[in-house]
């Protein structure tokens, strides 16, 4: 049975004929003992088959060990959406819910190059010149998550110093425990800062700050 | 066994002026965006969440609202609501609104980098979840407080939470967390439940849930995290009880988002005042929904005002 309905991927083949440049799903799965990797697979075949500006190649997280480590994968399903450049976004966990917006949205900004970034945030980005690792913690019911995903990746496309990783809670709940996560979203900075709620791009950058 | 939900921004032409430009996306902004649009008016919404449908995308399920004999997700109503708004020609973007400028004639709204502009300006932001007030909890909001069943509900599988307010929203979130929790406790300053009978009397059925009365937190210590107490007064007999818990979601009142028009629009109690037009003390600034001086903020009455603003912006549209 299909993932997205039809009204969906009506939407998707609409949507997808602005994109400009080829997209590259990058997507490590394994057979066994990962609930949720076959339907992020289907999801994303679906996804791939709405248009052929995007290719989707599949790892397997064992035996393509190299690739994932080139591409810092630790855990699956995880997906790295890129051009023909690794711009640092990815998604552990299925994006379903309201997350499948913050995929969507990946996907364009990669093709689009587009930003929604504020001038001064990239004024700040661009004195970025260490590795930062933003990992946002979501649930699939959470509405007040993809503004804090999509900001997220937004700095990881304009930096290349950033990751920004989405990571579905529920999915991943050792690594929920320890970060702490209670509520969602919830963006952890180098692994030591944190940030709740989906709030302002200033208030991510006082937490980066941090780090520089 | 998946959802997936889809709403993005459109493309939007910067430099034209809008009819209307609408700030909020929830129930009373989708419907006047409808109406607009049926009116044949240029007009934008802007929501701050990726989500149209604002608090409506935070509830499990509505059950007052006419035309579902069968209670309608949250999520879902909101979909439709916005699906229906957008076949009709409503633009929308996503996005944090910096400032608004309503004195001039043509009204200002400042985006990020980019400043829209409009004849009238429709305020539809809505309300947050009230706070108790106590010490410490803005400090332990997503470390254990929550005001958001349907976010952090999943977040707590078998554990013991705390559920404060006794009104509709207290107990529909209560029945819903008690889906993923093992223990949940319903704390309620009243002598009885304020919520509507139908939604008390699935309580019953509900055999993880417990209800205090009387009663309310008057101190949290997280300082460990994981023994968190909390210090409950029983006002019939003044008598303190620490328990713990694993988490507390609040329910308890709502607080108009008003941060934005503070100092241009007059406010009561925090509220926007404005006329039977639903227009406030600047020309063609229009405000309404749960944002509004009014009795009973509900999706249905929220739906009446935006239906009722967009036909009284059209009308001062055409007296320009």
């Amino acid at each position: 049975m299909a993932m997205l309905d039809e009204k969906i991927v009506s939407q998707l083949k609409e949507l997808f004929k602005g994109l400009d440049k080829e997209v590259n799903l990058k997507f490590f799965t394994q057979e066994l003992e990962c609930a949720f990797c076959k339907d992020t697979h289907n999801l994303l075949q679906e996804v791939a088959a709405s248009s052929d500006k995007i290719k989707l190649e599949v790892f397997d997280f064992q035996k393509d060990k190299e690739v994932a480590e080139q591409y810092k994968i630790d855990k699956i399903p995880a997906l790295v959406v890129m051009d023909e450049k690794d711009r640092g976004i990815r998604f552990f966990g299925i994006p379903s819910g309201y997350e499948f917006t913050s995929l969507i949205e990946s996907i364009k900004l990669v093709s689009t190059g587009k930003l929604q970034l504020k001038e001064s945030t990239k004024d700040f980005l661009n004195t970025v010149k260490k590795p930062v690792h933003l990992q946002v913690f979501v649930t699939p019911t959470c509405p007040y998550c993809p503004p804090a995903v999509v900001l997220a990746h937004q700095m990881a496309y304009y930096s290349e110093y950033i990751r920004a990783d989405m990571v579905e809670a529920s999915e991943f709940n050792t690594l929920s425990i320890k970060y702490n996560v209670q509520g969602v979203p919830r963006t952890v900075v180098n692994e030591t800062e944190f940030l709740e709620g989906a709030a302002p791009e200033e208030y991510l950058i006082e937490k980066i700050k941090a780090f520089l | 066994m998946f959802e997936f939900s889809l709403n993005l921004s459109q493309e939007i032409d910067k430099n034209q002026i809008f009819d209307l430009i609408i700030v909020g996306g929830g129930p009373a902004g989708l419907t006047a965006g409808l109406y607009a649009a049926r009116y044949k008016l240029n007009v934008l919404m802007i929501e701050k969440s990726f989500i149209s449908g604002g608090q409506l995308t935070g509830i499990d399920t509505i059950e007052n609202y006419p035309g579902f004999a069968e209670p309608v997700l949250g999520s879902k109503l909101a979909q439709n609501m916005a699906e229906q708004a957008k076949s009709f020609g409503l633009k929308s973007i996503n996005a944090f609104v910096d400032s608004l400028d309503l004195q001039k004639d043509i009204k200002e709204v400042k985006v990020g980098n980019d400043i829209y502009k409009a004849k009238t300006i429709l305020i539809t932001t809505g309300t947050s979840s009230g706070k108790l007030g106590i010490k410490h909890e803005d400090e332990y909001v997503g470390k254990g407080i929550s005001y958001c069943a349907t976010c952090d509900g999943p977040m707590f599988p078998d554990k013991k939470v705390l559920v404060i307010g006794g009104g509709n929203n207290a107990v529909k979130e209560a029945l819903f967390i008690a889906k993923y929790a093992k223990e949940v406790i319903i704390i309620h300053s009243g002598e009885k439940l304020n919520a509507a009978v139908s939604n008390i009397d699935k309580l019953k059925d509900e055999q993880k849930i417990k209800v205090l009365l009387n009663s309310s937190v008057k101190a949290i210590d997280f300082s460990d995290l994981k023994n968190k107490t909390f210090e409950i007064e029983n006002s019939s007999n003044n008598k303190v009880e620490t328990i713990t818990a694993d988490g507390m979601f609040i329910f308890v009142g709502t607080t108009p988002n008003t941060s934005l028009v503070e100092g241009q629009l007059e406010l009561e109690k925090g509220y926007i005042k404005t006329d039977c037009s639903l227009q406030t003390n600047i020309s063609g600034v229009f405000a309404a929904g749960d944002v509004i001086v009014k009795e009973l903020r509900q999706v249905a009455t929220a739906v009446g005002d935006g239906a009722l603003v967009a036909y009284k912006i059209n009308k001062y549209l055409s007296n320009l």
